[in-house]
């Protein structure tokens, strides 16, 4: 524009009334502008896997979500920083907040690292919203009721199931119990669930064999030799990332398997590299909240596991989900705000609308309870070998809403596992 | 006994990697003096390698069973990179020791990077390797052929290696240059050279190692610095610079481990590091290392 005498005056004189009512031209300035949502997750180290998974969905959602119009009518804009260490991630939490002055940050896989971010995010009024992180310390909950901190489901919420499923299908049928989980606290803690919940429920269990072997270990020959010689008819094992393929891989040559029940509460996390060459059948295989061969899947999950498999030649597995949900529950929260308070809404208001509504993810219907901490359903079953897939499906699904699988709001894990009903 | 034999097996390969990689360690040091932090990444880069390698050859249509001579020699032509690294060395060989803790260190992190420049962040797993050869039956034990096939090239290994430096002209060179580099040079003999073919003997050491195990396991940037620390122990154990400290020092790591594992698993680290702990009091350069003068 070429700036004349008449023009200049314009210019001054919009400026002059946008300094005085600033709120209605922020809010229409607002709404011109995309909406720019920080995501954080791992895109390397053991957690690589899962983060990419949660990336490629959260880009997806955010694709689709834009051609419907984006988030009330603002287009969403993703702008990317990597989950490593709690203090590294910390900076780049605030770094997406003060310089890339996003609205909300979603993502954080580690629990030890959504530990260290969540009080900065309430320090600094910003809205996280976490995909797998927690703020448990252990199965303690550290915030009983955060501002602007919204966490996924307990960590234990598998562990719980898978321990139920064991006793629904093999209960009678095993003596000799033998686990191999990861040596940090949510290993510890989902053994100690499913002692307890066997023994809850009448099962007399003779446990035989415990191993602890370090995230990352990727020599699993001894760890597998002391569980053979402690010649167990179950064996329960929580890992994750590529230490449980290798653990299966390495357990199915050294004839570890031969005749033993298996209960895998996290395997679905990598469904990829659980080949049917090493699998045994009947496995209790868990795929927390997106179990992604349903049947009887929503056409959302249908539509986005097409894509995914077409693009990237594998399944997508639960942290999809955790994306998807995140952002899906994050634009309900904003339009709900928005339309109550009929303009654009502060981080308080989202946060304040958020809690209780109910939002279409990838692997169903969920929401967050007014604690801020998510309800999704769950899948896991036996596992099955017959199918078009190189790696195991389910034979039957068995699903179960979050709220039979997690203590509830302010209750001690280990009173609510002794008193809690449980669907057995 | 078949518990005992299991736990034993167990022990031996994994005592079979670490010796490779100790090996190399040792070499290196025993000629040249240099602690090469870098070792784990040789280990790393023999492991992504050999997937690659792998992938290769599956794409030529060759059959399972020849996977493991292409591992091999995977392992061995990426150990080449190995002469290059020396080059750099090169330059700090008559400085301070804490220099070349420094640019080893410095080379282990660009490994790191470097693999997931190439390979990506994410673990990578061989899978039509491991379960090709089948099983066997030792004294009533069921175990992986392979495991057994990697526990046979490091024996054969470790003897070739024996061989090389006890019984050839070129291991009598490398043995005198490790005396005494300066007399060496003074009798004619190209020093230079020499070390040349000792680092890279030593990569390749590693990069084999790496390359046999990843069909067990699987290739991930975390391996290098996890195998580092191990590999000391053995180095500790044994005596720095002494390969038979490397065969004795790897077996000792490899068995006590797997038999804390089998017996208290809490106290898998705490039992080889407790070993480190009584051979640095009752002899402090380890079992076969020489008394600094």
């Amino acid at each position: 524009m070429k700036l004349t005498r008449r023009n200049f005056s314009k210019l001054a004189g919009s400026s002059v009334l946008a300094i005085a009512t600033p709120g209605i031209f922020a809010a229409a300035l607002a709404q011109d502008k995309p909406l720019r949502i920080g995501i954080i997750a791992p895109r390397s180290g053991v957690a690589g896997t899962a983060g990419e998974c949660g990336i490629r969905a959260v880009q997806w959602a955010a694709e689709r979500m834009n051609k419907d119009g984006g988030i009330a009518g603002r287009k969403i804009e993703l702008v990317f920083e990597e989950e490593t260490n709690p203090k590294d991630t910390i900076e780049r939490f605030r770094r997406l907040i003060l310089q890339e002055k996003v609205e909300a940050v979603h993502g954080l896989i580690s629990t030890g690292v959504s530990l260290g971010v969540a009080p900065v995010a309430e320090e600094e009024q910003a809205l996280l919203v976490m995909w797998d992180g927690t703020t448990q310390d252990g199965v303690k909950e550290t915030m009983a009721n955060p501002r602007y901190v919204f966490r996924s489901t307990d960590n234990e919420c598998e562990a719980v199931m898978g321990s139920l499923l064991a006793i629904k299908y093999f209960k009678g049928k095993f003596k000799r119990v033998a686990g191999i989980n990861p040596d940090y606290s949510y290993g510890r803690n989902n053994w100690e669930a499913f002692k307890q919940i066997l023994g809850r429920y009448g099962v007399e269990a003779e446990f035989v064999a415990e191993q602890w072997p370090k995230v990352g270990t990727m020599d699993l020959t001894s760890h597998i030799a002391a569980l053979k010689a402690a010649k167990p008819d179950l064996i329960f094992s929580s890992m994750l990332f590529a230490d449980l393929p290798v653990f299966m891989k390495q357990g199915h040559a050294a004839g570890l398997f031969d005749g033993v029940k298996i209960v895998l509460p996290a395997a679905g996390w990598q469904i990829n590299q659980l080949k049917k060459e090493f699998m045994p059948e009947g496995i209790i295989f868990g795929h927390n909240t997106l179990y992604f061969d349903h049947p009887q899947a929503s056409p959302l999950q249908k539509a986005f596991v097409q894509d995914y498999m077409d693009r990237y030649k594998e399944a997508p597995h639960w942290e999809a989900d955790r994306a998807y949900f995140a952002l899906a529950a994050y634009k309900a929260g904003v339009e709900a705000a928005q339309k109550a308070a009929s303009k654009w809404p502060t981080p308080e208001q989202v946060a304040e609308a958020m809690p209780g509504l109910e939002v279409e993810s990838l692997g169903g219907k969920g929401r967050f309870r007014k604690d801020k901490i998510a309800e999704q359903v769950f899948y896991q079953g036996p596992s099955t070998n017959t199918n078009k897939y190189d790696f195991p499906t389910l034979a039957s699904i068995d699903t179960f809403q979050a709220e039979q699988l997690q203590k509830p709001p302010g209750a001690d894990f280990w009173e609510w596992i002794k008193t809690a009903k449980m669907p057995v | 006994m078949t518990e005992l034999v299991d736990v034993f097996l167990g022990g031996t390969f994994h005592a079979a990697v670490l010796f490779l990689v100790a090996a190399g360690l040792q070499l290196v040091f025993g000629v040249q003096k240099i602690v090469n932090l870098a070792c784990g990444s040789f280990y790393a880069l023999g492991a992504y390698f050999g997937i690659t390698a792998v992938g290769i050859a599956i794409k030529l249509g060759m059959p399972p069973l020849l996977f493991f001579p292409v591992l091999i020699v995977a392992g061995l032509a990426i150990g080449l990179v190995g002469l290059p690294i020396e080059r750099v060395l090169r330059t700090i060989y008559r400085r301070d020791e804490s220099y070349q803790l420094l640019i080893t260190f410095g080379f282990l992190l660009m490994f790191q990077d470097a693999f997931r420049y190439l390979w990506g962040a994410t673990p990578r797993t061989m899978d039509n390797v491991y379960l090709a050869y089948g099983t066997a039956q030792v004294l009533g034990v069921r175990v992986p052929t392979y495991n057994l096939l990697v526990i046979a090239a490091s024996i054969a290994i470790a003897a070739g290696l024996g061989l090389f430096l006890e019984r050839t002209k070129t291991g009598r060179i490398v043995r005198a240059t490790a005396e005494n580099r300066d007399m060496a040079e003074g009798l004619g003999i190209n020093a230079s050279k020499i070390f040349a073919i000792v680092f890279t003997v030593g990569c390749m050491l590693g990069t084999v190692g790496g390359a046999l195990v990843v069909p067990s396991g699987a290739a991930s940037l975390d391996m290098a610095v996890d195998l580092v620390v191990e590999s000391f122990a053995v180095v500790v154990i044994g005596g720095l610079g002494s390969m038979r400290g490397a065969v004795v020092g790897a077996l000792i790591v490899g068995l006590m481990r797997a038999a804390a594992i089998s017996l208290m698993p809490e106290l898998e680290m705490l039992s080889v590091y407790l070993v480190v702990v009584v051979v640095l009091i009752l002899r402090p350069a380890g079992l076969f290392g020489k008394v600094a003068a």
